[in-house]
């Protein structure tokens, strides 16, 4: 492990999934700790804070990712290759929820459980709960770029190499979830306004 | 550039992801036109809103399945590379077993007498290990392929192919699926999570029993050779390809790609065309089919109806039905009761009048002749196959 941390982040990545080919298990499990907080906040998200969804989500994103890291080349960043197998993970996840559906047992918004808050200012932390909630609501093509975009920081190029779109696309979805958020939620901006002013 | 409006853009500029040459242009552009400057408000406003969403931990114990999953898989590659003993064929490993000290324990049989009896002890086991073995072999079963991961039959997990057998158990797990060659009628692939067991196979029957999971079935047989038991119905095969699901409630969903598939429970029957999707609820049995390109609102509505007791969303059955929903409101027919089945031959009627000798009494009263006609006449509109007429004729040589 120390011998990871010596490295450059490429470098160290690289040993890592070389590590994991082989089987490593420690490898698989630096891996899963690098980047288990990310995916299992887009599944979250994406399933309204339904954590038990979120968790079964999270773990077959990484099993696949374990059992076929043999086949990762290289080609595309590995980033790229993780985020794609958990947007895919989610939308197969609410194909499959969604014909369950029709039982009457829509899809209940939860509140995920934070993170102690990191001097969030209070408008900004009063307002999460909202836009967890407008953001569940999304549909799912606008709510994988803006869970992209908001939890991985990627770009927009990034971005549609995971979602498999080009840029244009990309900007246009998050356009249209950007305005989603502000039609349903203008009567926060007073209070986040206030916030900016006082931080 | 951006002579016109800048509106598909101002996401891109509030991001920092457009050219420096671009973003100029842009805050040109925004500086003059108010229209875009209202936008870009908004924009601002959604990326502030957007920011909001704290990351959250995911839990700890999330390590110990996927490491426990792991471990089964990286056993099942080895059991694989190496030849274990677990996967040597049946009778090899009985021979081996037999052939091993420790049958006889470790001391071994000193003396001639207890020889003899070691020679009797072994025929005996030698007999009862043949016997097994004849069984087994003539035990009717069919072959199953692993297609990804680790999956089992009867606990024991499979290498790439493995041999299902009359009342065993298929199970895959979150990182598993297999393929079934269903007899030389068809195939059934097996999804992640998937319990399935080989319930009969003969000349005139093939059976699974499907307690959870997801499967794809394949089928080119005459109608009514294949079936598939869940908890809440029978899905009995009529010459067709479709996904049947079911959840740890025992609900299940059947989603038809090609062909018919009857959903049985009883006396009730749901006949589900290709396009078509039926819901299955344990106590209640197979609900109304749909088409999947209804509205939400349409097949919310259905459920309510079936499963709910919700007479009122009939009124959304009846005022939302198109040309291709009378699939559904044919079904409900036998399903409503008196009042309600008066206001579904109405607008069934409206929709597609039936065929001559087909009467509204008769309708009312459920007399099979005149609602299988009457079926006859609107099978043209729930499917879009060249020949449903001979599909038609196909299926009555067998029934």
């Amino acid at each position: 492990m120390e011998s990871y941390a010596a490295m450059g982040e490429g470098e160290a990545r690289e040993t890592v999934i070389e590590a994991c080919r082989r089987g490593d298990r420690d490898a698989f499990r630096l891996l899963f700790e690098k980047h288990k907080d990310r995916v299992y906040s887009i599944a979250l998200y994406f399933f309204g804070g339904d954590e038990a969804t979120a968790c079964d989500v999270t773990q077959a994103v990484f099993l696949k990712l374990f059992t076929r890291i043999a086949q990762f080349q290289g080609e595309s960043e590995f980033a790229t290759w993780l985020y794609r197998l958990t947007t895919n993970a989610c939308v197969d996840e609410l194909r499959r929820r969604r014909r369950f559906l029709q039982f009457g047992e829509g899809m209940e918004v939860r509140e995920p459980r934070d993170k102690p808050s990191h001097d969030e200012a209070l408008a900004r932390a009063e307002a999460a709960g909202e836009v967890k909630r407008a953001v569940a609501m999304l549909r799912p093509k606008l709510r994988v770029v803006m869970l992209l975009k908001y939890f991985e920081e990627l770009s927009y190029e990034e971005i549609a190499a995971v979602v498999g779109c080009s840029k244009g696309t990309v900007a246009s979805r998050l356009n249209r979830g950007h305005k989603i958020l502000a039609r349903k939620l203008g009567h926060l901006r007073p209070s986040l306004m206030r916030a900016e002013q006082e931080g | 550039m951006f002579t016109k409006h800048v509106k598909k853009h101002l996401s891109a500029y509030a991001h920092g992801e457009l050219t420096t040459e671009e973003a100029e242009r842009v805050a040109g552009h925004l500086r003059a036109c108010a229209n875009c400057r209202a936008e870009f408000d908004q924009i601002k406003l959604g990326v502030r809103l957007a920011e909001c969403l704290p990351s959250v931990s995911a839990p700890e114990r999330l390590w110990e399945g996927i490491e426990s999953a792991l471990v089964r898989e990286q056993s099942h590659s080895k059991q694989r590379g190496s030849q274990a003993p677990s996967h040597e064929p049946a009778r090899a490993r009985s021979e081996r077993l037999f052939r091993s000290e420790k049958i006889f324990g470790a001391r071994g049989f000193p003396s001639r007498r207890r020889s003899l009896a070691a020679f009797a002890l072994a025929c005996l086991a030698l007999a009862a290990c043949g016997a097994l073995l004849f069984m087994r072999a003539s035990q009717p079963s069919w072959q199953v392929a692993r297609l990804e991961g680790a999956p089992r039959i009867d606990s024991d997990q499979i290498g790439d192919r493995g041999r299902l057998a009359v009342g065993e158990w298929l199970e895959t797990d979150a990182a598993s699926r297999a393929e079934i060659a269903v007899a030389n009628i068809g195939q059934v692939e097996v999804d992640p999570n998937t319990r399935v067991r080989l319930v009969a196979t003969r000349v005139n029957e093939h059976r699974l029993e499907l307690a959870r999971g997801t499967l794809h079935a394949r089928i080119w047989a005459p109608p009514r050779l294949f079936f598939v038991n869940t908890p809440s119905a029978v899905a009995a095969d009529l010459g067709c390809a479709y996904t049947l699901e079911v959840d740890d409630a025992g609900r299940g969903l059947l989603h038809v790609t090609a062909g018919y598939v009857a959903l049985e429970d009883g006396a009730r029957e749901s006949v589900v065309p290709a396009g078509a999707a039926c819901l299955t609820k344990p106590g209640a049995g197979p609900g109304t089919p749909f088409f999947e390109d209804a509205p939400d609102a349409y097949v919310a509505a259905l459920a309510r109806y079936d499963f709910a007791g919700d007479r009122a969303a009939l009124d959304t059955l009846l005022d939302g039905a198109r040309t291709r929903d009378t699939l559904t409101l044919w079904h409900l027919l036998s399903r409503a009761n008196n009042t309600d089945r008066a206001r579904v031959y109405e607008r069934l009627a409206a929709i597609a009048p039936p065929p001559e000798g087909v009467t509204r009494e008769g309708v009312l009263r459920l007399d099979r002749t005149m609602l299988d006609a009457w079926k006859d006449r609107l099978e043209s509109d729930w499917t879009d196959e060249s020949f449903p007429a001979v599909r038609r004729a196909w299926r009555k040589l067998f029934e």
